[in-house]
């Protein structure tokens, strides 16, 4: 049997997320997998889920960059940071596009069990991403 | 010349997660001193979704826990007394890393940055990293969490 190590999951996950791979990404995650994006406030289940929160990005910034700055490894959980940058190209998380450029630190934890990843806690702060995409207030995100 | 042999204390992932526990269980007791005591004299602090934008510059929390760490968990416990912590998940590695699960809040009774008191509760997801050395102190804190969720608990709806 061909077993990936827990890290090596997640850095084939990300490393198709950063070229914009979501079908690859989505590869590497379980049908069922758990998704908590704190900045979102979204928390689902399966893989569906998953590829509309990578594609909702992947759209809104298409000259996306992912960097990945360290990875931690616990066992079977790896908790990455990465660098997000690019140019906003489309609406995102209900801001209108005004051609921003956001740059922003990250944290997405993953649980890894059977060469597949079952769990993903992204954290990000949604008032660094929407003052970076000027938006002004929470409760009129669409106004600025 | 002699062989002088170097000690090198090996930390199990248990040991390394007990220490950060305990930091949480000293937070909960707002215990700040004790905070600080289980970290190294020039351990680096960083919270980098803690950025308060004034008209000239920009406040960030990033420096060492000594100077930057103490006072923003000074000034938090004053602006919300009540403020406590749930630890969610600790996992820890045999080579001083730990990661933190935890969710923190409280009910604001002074300002917090930009904003005002208006006696709301919070409650907001954090993950916090650690990085532990051989002796078992601390010797970085690195905390992310999403500013957005507590501002709008608080009432706060300016982005800055």
């Amino acid at each position: 049997m061909n077993s990936r190590s827990p890290q090596k999951v997640v850095s084939d996950f990300l490393d198709d997320f950063a070229v914009r791979d979501i079908d690859g990404a989505l590869g590497n995650t379980a049908e069922d997998i758990n998704v908590s994006v704190y900045g979102l406030g979204r928390h689902d289940t399966g893989r569906g889920t998953m590829r509309t929160v990578l594609a909702d990005i992947v759209e809104a910034f298409p000259d996306l960059i992912v960097t990945v700055k360290r990875i931690i490894t616990a066992g079977n959980v790896v908790t990455t940071v990465i660098n997000v940058q690019g140019t906003q190209a489309a609406p995102y998380a209900g801001a209108i596009n005004q051609e921003k450029h956001v740059d922003l630190d990250e944290v997405w934890r993953f649980v890894v069990a059977e060469d597949r990843i079952t769990q993903i806690d992204a954290y990000w702060c949604q008032q660094q991403l929407y003052r970076r995409l000027g938006v002004k207030r929470f409760d009129q995100i669409a106004i600025v | 010349m002699s062989n002088a042999s170097v000690i090198v204390s090996s930390r199990t992932a248990e040991q390394n997660a007990a220490v950060v526990t305990e930091f949480f269980d000293r937070y909960r007791a707002h215990d700040v001193d004790g905070m600080v005591d289980l970290c190294t004299i020039n351990a680096d602090f960083s919270y980098p979704p803690f950025e308060v934008w004034g008209k000239q510059r920009v406040l960030r929390g990033d420096g060492k826990v000594g100077t930057v760490g103490k006072p923003i968990w000074t000034g938090l416990i004053n602006a919300f007394p009540n403020l406590s912590n749930v630890v969610h998940s600790v996992d820890a590695n045999d080579e001083g890393d730990v990661v933190v699960q935890v969710d923190i809040g409280g009910t604001q009774q002074q300002p917090w940055g930009l904003v005002l008191p208006a006696g709301k509760t919070f409650s907001e997801p954090h993950i916090f990293i650690f990085r532990l050395n051989s002796d078992g102190l601390i010797e970085s804190v690195t905390g992310y969490w999403n500013n957005a969720g507590i501002s709008q608990q608080l009432g706060h709806m300016e982005v800055d």
